[in-house]
């Protein structure tokens, strides 16, 4: 895990982000236990506090379970929530390049535009 | 959020000439490392001092862990571990002869740890050195050493990061996160620290005292929402400061601390926001309460 104490992104939100990714992708399977939050803690040097915002922002997007002095496991991710989790990343980079279309003075028709295009070079 | 405490204490009262420390109500969750923060002459050593039973001329009530037992109780102060800004062993002892006589004070006391400990923090063990004779900061590590040797439940660290030189503070974070860890939960630490910047990434916790009071607390990811920087053009900095917290005029702009909540009555000022560091939240907290001017 790769944490950047100067990205303007908070600490806990870039654990949760890429457990998240580590979760979504499959690396971590269903069943399987998140490392303890202060063995985290410990490992990438950071307070127990943002660990444990990290899990508990997990928890709330359904991703993971707390278990009651064992520690936070893996859900079953069915294809709607897995859809779902990754259209809510598209809404949050579309929001993205729609402020940095504002600061740039683009109009709306402009972004469309530049998004019909990149669509049409078929790079995906 | 809603935690366990591992102290909890309830209308403590200690009057000094020209000084009162006057806490209602203290609890120090219990599974986390908590930093007491505020400026020469708060209170901090005093608040430390009837929290350890060092001192026990005051008024109020405090308890300790899950059976809320008093400090006299059986085997409570063994379930502590504490190190002071003086240090607390005789002059003449020797780095061994401390080792001996805590193996002699403290059941839970590993001599091969505390070896260990000396060694990962460079104490010059095993030379005949006097207690006396050691730096300022070699005399805190081998306290650190002593403390951390024992089987705790609980640490009270007066002021540890002061007299450590950079290296050491990262150290001491790595060994209070280690603490924590090996605890999984049963163990907590209570500090007290000037050193916010190099203590932030192991303070879960932060209680900020001034003149005897507890001015702000709470967990950190919380404080870092409740408050956020600003910062924003010359020209708005007077309408600015009636919503600020507090703020830092300059011929080229402001630059200060708000309360999130009162964000939106800066709606219509150029103002770039950002999440304050701990540190930020505790000099502007300290700012608005100190009586310095």
């Amino acid at each position: 895990m790769k944490l950047l104490q100067n990205s303007g992104v908070p600490i806990y939100q870039q654990i949760a982000d890429q457990l998240r990714a580590e979760i979504l992708g499959g690396k971590l399977k269903e069943g399987d236990y998140l490392p303890s939050i202060r063995g985290l803690a410990k490992d990438l040097k950071i307070s127990v506090i943002t660990t444990m915002k990290a899990y508990e922002q997990l928890e709330a997007e359904g991703l993971v379970t707390a278990v009651q002095g064992k520690g936070f496991y893996i859900n079953a991710q069915d294809s709607e929530m897995l859809k779902e989790q990754h259209m809510r990343r598209v809404e949050e980079a579309l929001l993205e390049a729609i402020h940095a279309a504002k600061i740039a003075g683009m109009t709306d028709r402009e972004l469309q535009e530049t998004l019909a295009a990149l669509q049409d070079e078929k790079l995906f | 959020m809603n935690t366990d405490s591992v102290i909890k204490a309830a209308n403590l009262k200690k009057k000094f000439k020209g000084f009162e420390l006057s806490i209602p109500e203290l609890e120090i969750p219990k599974g986390f490392a908590t930093a007491l923060i505020g400026e020469n002459g708060a209170g901090k050593t005093t608040l430390l001092n009837l929290l350890t039973g060092i001192r026990l001329d005051f008024k109020g009530e405090i308890s300790y862990f899950d059976n809320r037992e008093k400090i006299s109780a059986g085997k409570v102060q063994e379930r502590i571990g504490y190190t002071g800004p003086n240090s607390f062993f005789l002059p003449n002892w020797t780095v061994s002869q401390v080792e001996e006589i805590s193996e002699l004070l403290f059941e839970n006391f590993h001599k091969d740890r505390f070896e260990k400990l000396c060694e990962e923090l460079s104490i010059p063990f095993k030379v005949t050195k006097n207690v006396k004779d050691l730096s300022d900061g070699n005399r805190m590590k081998l306290m650190l050493a002593t403390a951390f040797a024992r089987d705790t439940e609980l640490l009270i660290l007066d002021e540890p990061a002061s007299p450590l030189d950079p290296l050491m503070r990262d150290k001491l974070c790595d060994m209070i996160r280690e603490y924590l860890d090996q605890g999984n939960g049963s163990r907590s630490v209570f500090f007290s620290t000037h050193n916010i910047a190099d203590m932030e990434n192991v303070t879960d916790y932060a209680i900020i005292l001034e003149h005897g009071n507890i001015v702000e607390q709470g967990f950190v990811e919380e404080l870092k929402e409740k408050y956020v920087v600003v910062k924003g053009e010359a020209e708005d900095a007077g309408a600015a400061g009636k919503v600020l917290f507090t703020i830092h005029k300059g011929s080229y702009g402001f630059e200060g601390i708000c309360l999130s909540e009162k964000l939106d009555q800066l709606a219509g000022m150029d103002v770039s926001v950002e999440t304050p560091t701990l540190s930020q939240i505790s000099v502007a907290v300290m700012k608005v309460h100190t009586s310095l001017q």
